[in-house]
């Protein structure tokens, strides 16, 4: 990130010292701690203790790392009355509450971890997060390649293909344009419920098996490929359904990326929808989902492991946009080239 | 028909599209304005019919009117904010010489993120008594920042409860929808910028326009005026819609303050299983969703003709 006061510094050897560049980059550096203070806040208190994040211990952004006692693993591993009769043998001599200080210690000793691991181990055993992860993959790719599916030969039909009600159905696609999805949650989810599809993958993937939008982007995109291809194409004796997926699918393949970036990047995120048509079965739970049951059962004691929960879930996308930004800004700002 | 062997492929094609339009968005808008003119619910089959009866108490009872006051509050504070944030973040980072990128990816990050785990660590910032926000706000006390009124106050009678405050939860979950949105917004106008021609501010400076505000007001601001419809459309959709940080922080409340009609629609028909008020909620929320996108097209299709 820049530095006002590196900039000043640098400024008389490069170029002439602006103070107008200078308040500009004052301003952005401004809008920028801003935007960044919440991912501060969670990838710091991820690798923290209870006592840090509480405030009782300040420390700065990593923490100090001290070994700490995890007390549900003690409470979980706390000895009974059997564990010290069988501890017995091993302090001859002492009493019954000695033993058991004994013991309560040795499990102390066992249960000590770095915040960091504690915080992250705890993210991944206290729910199914490696599940959930999974489920997100799933179904966002399910999602994505039934809309290609669906999408890609209507769209060709429509840009390519002369026939009867041709306009009527893109007047259609244009219509359906107009409805958000999410707004019409409620006579779906009454329907899947009919049907005894609620809480099935089925249910995450069918409202989104359409998608309106990658028609009309991938005829759009049709469109601009000349006639020629297709009859040299058909020269050659291909078939209508080759030429779909031989021909119209490799030149499209940039389109289809920026198409498949945005829909990844919806559905990975989306909570409103899984919300509605999952409930209670934790092995179908989508990441946000994850996230979510992490918080409401929340005991006071699980900031740390929710922010780690919080960190994993977002990471993926996140690492995946800084590395193809150019792609990532396409994709999400196609719904703005129509 | 240029080829025999193409004359039945088309059905082939549409087929599957047109059966899930139906199926997917068709069929649901019209079981929901069947649904919202009966008491519905699920695992109940014998529905009434009432009429219009969920409409007029969507336009009478109190709890719905709370619902729209909170909706066009989050609307009608969202999309004006988050748009000017939108325009002004890419005008700045278009306009300086270096790190244009970095603000650029880092503006963006919060449209990547899961909206939900942005949520509540927001909800962690904003804690009361731990939060960052309030002890850093702490932090000002006693010290010449006193002399803002609204710090002072703080100090003195506490910091506001933010997500539990009836005053501010709204005005909280406005932010956070701005925090998140008005990246997608600056990428938007990015784009738009660098569809203006060089040419325009060369002739404009021919024609003795100097000041920056004047090539803006003259050059950027009309040339950007498709951009900023569809900037505009979207983020009301957007905002329309919002529903996460609703659910996962006040659930509507408190007294129902941030109830918002996606979360109405949710906890009516979801949680307390009344399908017809549910979808009556449905119809009037698609009807302003589809008026919005309607005015945008009109918008669109006649400005093609001048710009």
């Amino acid at each position: 990130m820049s530095d006002p006061a590196i900039n000043a510094q640098a400024a008389p050897l490069t170029f002439r010292f602006d103070w107008i560049e200078t308040l500009k980059h004052a301003v952005l550096i401004v809008g920028a701690l801003i935007v960044l203070l919440p991912f501060y806040v969670m990838l710091s208190y991820s690798l923290k203790s209870q006592a840090e994040i509480e405030g009782r211990l300040p420390t700065g952004f990593f923490g100090a790392q001290q070994m700490t006692v995890d007390e549900r693993c003690v409470a979980r591993g706390a000895p009974d009355r059997d564990a010290i009769a069988a501890a017995a043998t091993r302090f001859p001599g002492a009493s019954e509450r000695e033993i058991a200080n004994a013991l309560a210690r040795e499990v102390e000793a066992s249960c000590m971890a770095r915040p960091v691991v504690y915080n992250y181990t705890t993210a991944f055993t206290e729910a199914p997060l490696l599940r959930y992860l999974l489920n997100g993959i799933i179904v966002t790719a399910s999602i994505f390649l039934i809309q290609v599916l669906v999408a890609l030969p209507c769209a060709y039909a429509l840009a390519k293909l002369r026939f009867w009600g041709r306009e009527a159905v893109f007047g259609l696609v244009l219509f359906c344009l107009l409805i958000p999805v999410h707004a019409i949650a409620l006579p779906l989810y009454v329907g899947l419920s009919k049907f005894g599809l609620t809480n099935t993958y089925a249910a995450l993937v069918v409202p989104w098996t359409i998608s309106v939008f990658g028609i009309f982007l991938m005829r759009q995109f049709f469109m601009t490929v000349p006639d020629d291809l297709i009859d040299a194409a058909r020269m050659d004796g291909m078939s209508e359904y080759a030429i779909v997926w031989k021909v119209m699918l490799p030149t499209a393949i940039p389109a289809l990326m920026a198409f498949g970036i945005f829909s990844v990047v919806a559905h990975w995120n989306d909570y409103f929808w899984p919300r509605i048509v999952i409930t209670g079965d934790r092995s179908l739970f989508t990441p946000p989902l994850g996230i979510r049951e992490f918080r409401s059962d929340l005991d006071g004691s699980l900031y740390g492991p929710m922010m780690a929960t919080a960190c994993v879930i977002v990471t993926p996308l996140i690492v995946a946009f800084l590395v193809a930004q150019r792609r990532f800004i396409e994709g999400i700002t196609l719904s703005g080239m129509k | 028909m240029r080829a025999p062997n193409q004359s039945r492929a088309h059905l082939w094609f549409i087929a599957p599209a047109l059966v899930l339009m139906f199926l997917v968005l068709i069929l649901p808008i019209l079981i929901a304005g069947y649904m919202s003119l009966t008491n519905f619910s699920l695992g109940n089959d014998g529905a009434d019919f009432v009429g219009l009866k969920n409409y007029t108490d969507i336009f009478t009872k109190s709890t719905y009117e709370k619902m729209f006051g909170a909706t066009l509050r989050y609307v009608g504070v969202t999309v004006p904010v988050s748009v000017a944030l939108g325009l002004g973040a890419a005008l700045l980072v278009n306009s300086v010489t270096r790190f244009s990128n970095v603000y650029r990816t880092i503006y963006f990050l919060p449209v990547m993120a899961a909206l939900i785990a942005m949520a509540i660590v927001w909800e962690f910032a904003l804690h009361p008594q731990i939060g960052i926000v309030n002890t850093t706000l702490e932090r000002g006390c006693g010290t010449w920042l006193e002399v803002w009124g609204w710090l002072a106050r703080g100090c003195a009678d506490g910091f506001p409860l933010w997500l539990g405050d009836r005053d501010y939860a709204i005005w909280t979950l406005c932010f956070i929808g701005i925090w998140q949105g008005f990246g997608f917004n600056m990428v938007l106008y990015l784009a738009g910028l660098t569809g203006i021609p060089r040419d325009l501010y060369h002739a404009a400076e021919m024609d003795g326009t100097k000041s920056g505000w004047e090539k803006f007001r003259l050059v950027t601001w009309p040339m950007l005026g498709p951009t900023t419809v569809f900037v505009v459309t979207i983020s009301f959709i957007r905002s329309f819609q919002v529903f996460d940080t609703v659910e996962a922080l006040t659930r509507g409340g408190p007294s129902k303050s941030t109830y918002v009609m996606m979360y109405a629609i949710f906890e009516k028909a979801v949680k307390q299983n009344l399908m017809g008020i549910g979808a009556a909620i449905t119809i009037v929320f698609l009807a302003f969703v589809m008026v919005l996108t309607l005015i945008q097209r009109w918008l669109v299709e006649r400005r093609v003709h001048y710009v």
